[in-house]
């Protein structure tokens, strides 16, 4: 009886082995699925208002502001672009920079998705700085 | 008499209690190091950074409701208000702003720009990881 009861026990740490084995895959799916919860940020630089059609102030070291328009159309430095050329030009214009910053503004009927997808893009070609104005039209 | 002498460590329950452990704290960390008890179906994008730190959110939905930490608020003047009182606590406090990604931009931009008119020095618009299906 005594000897059946320490067989038992002796079984128990393979079960225990088990276990563990299932806690670390539990802990790098944890690890491996946490990404895909939290949420990143883009960091915005704070918005002012800019006058539609003005030209850049003299000295700024603003070198790329992309306007993003009702139809999809998109303007780099009032000059329309496509999307993969967008992609192809920021850069040379970014690496004039200094300060490497671009300046993002829309018209009203643009989706957050839009003005989102191009910050995305400026930070992917290397914007150190995003900033995100408000269109103001000229009366 | 050896056997007795022996001591022997049951270690089962301690490791189904580990186990459990392990479990909650995957179930319950995404709600407290994040601001995503709202459901908001925030932009994907490649490059957004994280941080984990001291932050207050305002969540714009896609009906235009707002939300400051995930209690309604009425007006954007409210949420001035709110964001105001934030920063008078921590002048360096982050304000996330989690806005649906089929709000129009201009929606969202009001709110960066009540943030800012509150004082907020370090503003970021919540994304989340684009993934290859996006």
């Amino acid at each position: 009886m005594r000897r059946r009861h320490i067989e038992r026990r002796r079984n128990d740490g393979l079960i225990v082995n088990s276990l563990v084995d299932i806690a670390l895959s539990l802990v790098i799916g944890f690890m491996v699925s946490m990404p895909l919860f939290f949420e990143n940020g883009i960091f915005v630089s704070a918005p002012g208002v800019a006058q539609a059609g003005g030209a850049v102030p003299a000295g700024s070291d603003i070198k790329a502001n992309i306007f993003l328009a009702n139809n999809g159309r998109i303007l780099l430095n009032e000059v329309p672009v496509s999307e993969d050329s967008l992609r192809v030009l920021l850069p040379r214009l970014l690496d004039r920079s200094v300060a490497r910053r671009v300046v993002i503004s829309n018209d009203e009927q643009v989706l957050y998705d839009e003005v989102i997808r191009v910050m995305d893009m400026a930070k992917q070609v290397g914007a150190n700085d995003v900033a995100w104005l408000r269109t103001k039209t000229a009366p | 008499m050896s056997l007795k002498a022996a001591p022997n460590l049951d270690i089962l329950p301690m490791a189904c209690v580990g186990l459990i452990l392990v479990l909650v704290m995957m179930m319950i960390s995404p709600m407290v190091v994040t601001h995503t008890r709202t459901r908001v179906d925030v932009p994907a994008a490649h490059t957004g950074q994280r941080e984990v730190q001291n932050d207050v959110s305002v969540v714009v939905t896609q009906s235009g409701q707002y939300l400051f930490d995930d209690e309604p608020v009425a007006t954007l003047a409210d949420v001035g208000g709110r964001v105001a009182a934030a920063v008078a606590s921590d002048p360096y406090i982050l304000v996330v702003i989690r806005a649906d990604k089929e709000c129009y931009g201009n929606q969202v931009l009001d709110v960066l720009a009540t943030a800012k008119r509150a004082g907020a020095a370090r503003i970021v618009c919540a994304t989340k990881k684009l993934t290859t299906n996006d």
